[in-house]
């Protein structure tokens, strides 16, 4: 198995920029995966002296985290190697208890700092995690144009439809028909639909998940972090507290089922007729292309380029 | 010093100097800082820096980015500054307003950045190729909360090349942002320039001479070690109050210990930080303040002063914050009148007043219609500061 716990030696402890060379996920060795069910493996990538953590009782944004782990532990990610970056807010609130390198940046900021990192060190394993209020809203602007991109950066969208950390107001997500403390009396504007978003932006590998179907979301992520290019996952989760309380079903599980209930699966949407997909959630893998040039590797071929052209100007000169 | 010009000398193979525009004489001292990333947005009148950063970072295999806005342009270099890199951004004024919450997380996370802002007239829009300098406040206040800040003013070509090389240099040492201030003149004005000359404008505080280790500074650990992604060395980052463990915090006395921590860090380091010109010290009952453009037209008042028989000495600051309390009040001891001319409404005469007006009478000559204030609207305030003393 992987010892993701081994720091680095002495000389290792100042790694060069290794351009385009895909390092990280890639060259891990193979991990030796345990049962995906069995949560002990994913402490090691915890801090678990931060615990107890800041989520209520019964939020799924612990699922979706622990989903993202076991999808990391199974590709070896090197703590070492991998930056998870968040925003702020619930969701983003996560980074604190991740054992990688871990950003907790300002709001809506996550994936400006992202591609900051992603660009000075491209073998370095890349993750946002951000909400539906962080990354759609204030941050809605980073989003389609890191998805535009095609960065290699693998976002998970937590998308819990609510402002949860600051009491329960309408984010782009919490669509029509549904209340909260800034809207009492229901929202008047749609939702966003976020996976047709980013893919029109030009996201290359755009899922989506929710924290009923844990299993497909691991599996969802794990592909997202395997991929060379944008990736997006939303990760549809209940806010029992915040979104529950004012938008029954108001208990956890009641969400968790309305969840299963709701779900289809792509395979399935494609044969339903638009009227019968209306308030359903289509999950599973919407789209990928590996077509797409990806930016830090144009970026290195780029660099590449101008260095042949120096180096046979500077034959030619002498 | 073979490090510090190597790009100028690829554009001096034929010439001894050559004319050097402002903006490009920054970007020039950033690529010889050792900069090697670069976020920005286009605006006016800073453009050309990043311009020039376009074409010459991907020739030494650093990363250029034109990102969506100054929000993302800061943030993308703060996350490289979080991984070691050395790291720049440059705007104008509205600009710098989009990026003080970002400059606020830099302080707080101790990421090292530099910041050029070349101010133009505001507020809003403004007159945007109209030179001001109306963000001396911002630069200092801009962000929320208390907090430390290192600002430089550049007053010419050759300055903009080599606050640009000082400030990458504090920003690392002192890991934090750091602001060089110019103005639409300075950042767009063309001058003879050349590294000889660079070496020339000697300062009074000393230490111009750019050695190696001001390329690649030896980081100050005052505070917390330095965050560097990619390793397992303090991997946590956060702008929220944290502790020694870069983990955070709600403890009173941690919070208020690490708070004053990041201040002191400057603070304590003004001799250091503080660069200054004294020009006829001691020979003037009238002292002219200034920095910027300004102090241009104040050293060329000095000229004037001199032929009209005038007793006026000119303290031309480049560090505007932290304060150079000692050196501002050395000079209030020993004249009866400070002027201060600046493009603005006197923002930095109330800060010369607080340290000053206990020695001597503290003027500010603002102007904010656009036109630079002149080295003879200097001489004639000055003379009439004289004359209605002497009469009295």
């Amino acid at each position: 198995m992987t010892d993701v716990t081994e720091p680095l030696g002495p000389d290792e402890q100042h790694p060069p920029v290794e351009r385009g060379s895909g390092a990280g996920a890639a060259t891990a060795t193979e991990p030796d995966l345990g049962p995906p069910d069995d949560d002990r493996g994913i402490e090691q990538y915890l801090h678990t002296d931060r615990f107890p953590h800041i989520w209520c009782p019964g939020c799924g944004l612990g699922t979706v985290t622990a989903a993202f782990l076991r999808a990391a532990l199974s590709l070896g990610l090197r703590k070492d190697r991998t930056v998870v970056v968040g925003g702020i807010g619930c969701s983003s609130r996560a980074v604190g208890y991740l054992d990688f390198g871990t950003v907790h940046s300002i709001h809506g900021r996550a994936l400006a700092f992202a591609t900051g990192i992603k660009m000075a060190h491209p073998e370095f394993t890349v993750i946002v995690l951000t909400g539906d209020g962080d990354g759609a809203a204030i941050g809605g602007n980073h989003l389609i144009h890191a998805a535009r991109r095609n960065i290699d950066i693998t976002t998970i969208l937590f998308n819990n439809m609510i402002y949860g950390m600051t009491g329960g107001q309408a984010s782009p997500q919490t669509g029509p028909d549904h209340q909260a403390t800034t809207a009492p009396f229901g929202v008047a504007e749609p939702a966003f639909d976020l996976c047709r978003l980013v893919e029109a932006a030009g996201a290359t590998y755009v899922a989506r998940g929710t924290s009923y179907g844990v299993r497909q979301l691991e599996r969802l992520i794990r592909g997202a972090i395997e991929h060379k290019g944008f990736s997006f996952i939303e990760a549809v989760t209940q806010c029992p507290t915040e979104f529950g309380k004012r938008n029954p079903p108001k208990s956890p599980v009641a969400m968790l089922e309305e969840f299963k209930a709701s779900a289809v699966s792509v395979k399935a949407a494609r044969d339903m007729a638009p009227e019968e997909l209306k308030g359903r959630l289509i999950t599973g893998l919407l789209h990928k292309d590996e077509e797409v040039p990806e930016l830090t590797a144009g970026y290195e071929a780029m660099l590449a380029r101008l260095r042949a052209e120096r180096e046979r100007d500077g034959e030619g000169g002498s | 010093m073979e490090l510090w010009y190597t790009h100028l000398l690829r554009e001096t193979i034929d010439q001894d100097s050559l004319l050097v525009q402002g903006n490009r004489a920054s970007a020039l001292g950033a690529l010889d800082a050792g900069v090697r990333f670069f976020a920005g947005y286009p605006i006016t009148p800073s453009s050309e820096i990043m311009e020039v950063m376009a074409r010459e970072l991907p020739l030494v295999d650093g990363v250029f980015l034109q990102m969506e806005d100054e929000i993302a342009s800061i943030c993308a270099c703060i996350g490289a500054s979080l991984t070691g890199e050395v790291a720049m951004t440059a705007t104008s004024g509205p600009g710098f307003s989009l990026m003080q919450e970002a400059l606020g997380y830099a302080i707080m996370a101790e990421a090292p950045l530099v910041v050029v802002n070349v101010m133009r007239m505001g507020p809003s829009t403004g007159r945007p190729t109209t030179p001001s300098q109306g963000d001396v406040m911002q630069a200092r206040w801009g962000t929320h909360g208390d907090h430390p800040a290192i600002v430089l003013a550049a007053s010419n070509v050759a300055d903009m090349y080599r606050l640009t090389m000082a400030a990458v240099r504090f920003a690392q040492r002192f890991r934090m942002p750091v602001i060089v201030l110019a103005d639409e003149i300075v950042g767009h004005m063309r001058e003879s320039f050349s590294p000889e000359l660079v070496g020339r404008y000697r300062l009074t505080s000393g230490d111009f001479d750019f050695t190696e280790t001001y390329v690649h500074p030896e980081r100050v650990r005052e505070v917390h070690p330095p965050h560097e992604l990619g390793t397992l060395l303090h991997p946590h980052v956060t702008g929220l109050i944290h502790d020694e463990t870069g983990f955070p915090t709600n403890d009173p006395e941690k919070s208020a210990e690490f708070l004053r921590e990041l201040h002191d860090k400057v603070v304590h380091h003004r001799d250091e930080l503080c660069l200054y010109d004294v020009k006829n010290q001691g020979g003037g009952r009238v002292a002219v303040i200034a920095y910027g453009s300004c102090a241009r037209s104040a050293r060329a008042a000095l000229k004037l002063a001199e032929a009209e028989g005038i007793p006026l000495e000119v303290l031309h600051l480049y560090t505007l914050f932290p304060l150079p309390v000692e050196i501002v009040q050395e000079v209030a001891r020993r004249v009866e009148f400070i002027i201060i001319p600046e493009l603005n409404l006197g923002q930095y005469a109330r800060e010369v007043r607080r340290m000053a007006e206990n020695w001597t009478t503290v003027i500010s000559m603002g102007r904010i219609d656009g036109n630079l204030i002149t080295p003879r609207e200097i001489v004639d305030r000055a003379a009439a500061l004289v004359g209605k003393y002497e009469s009295a």
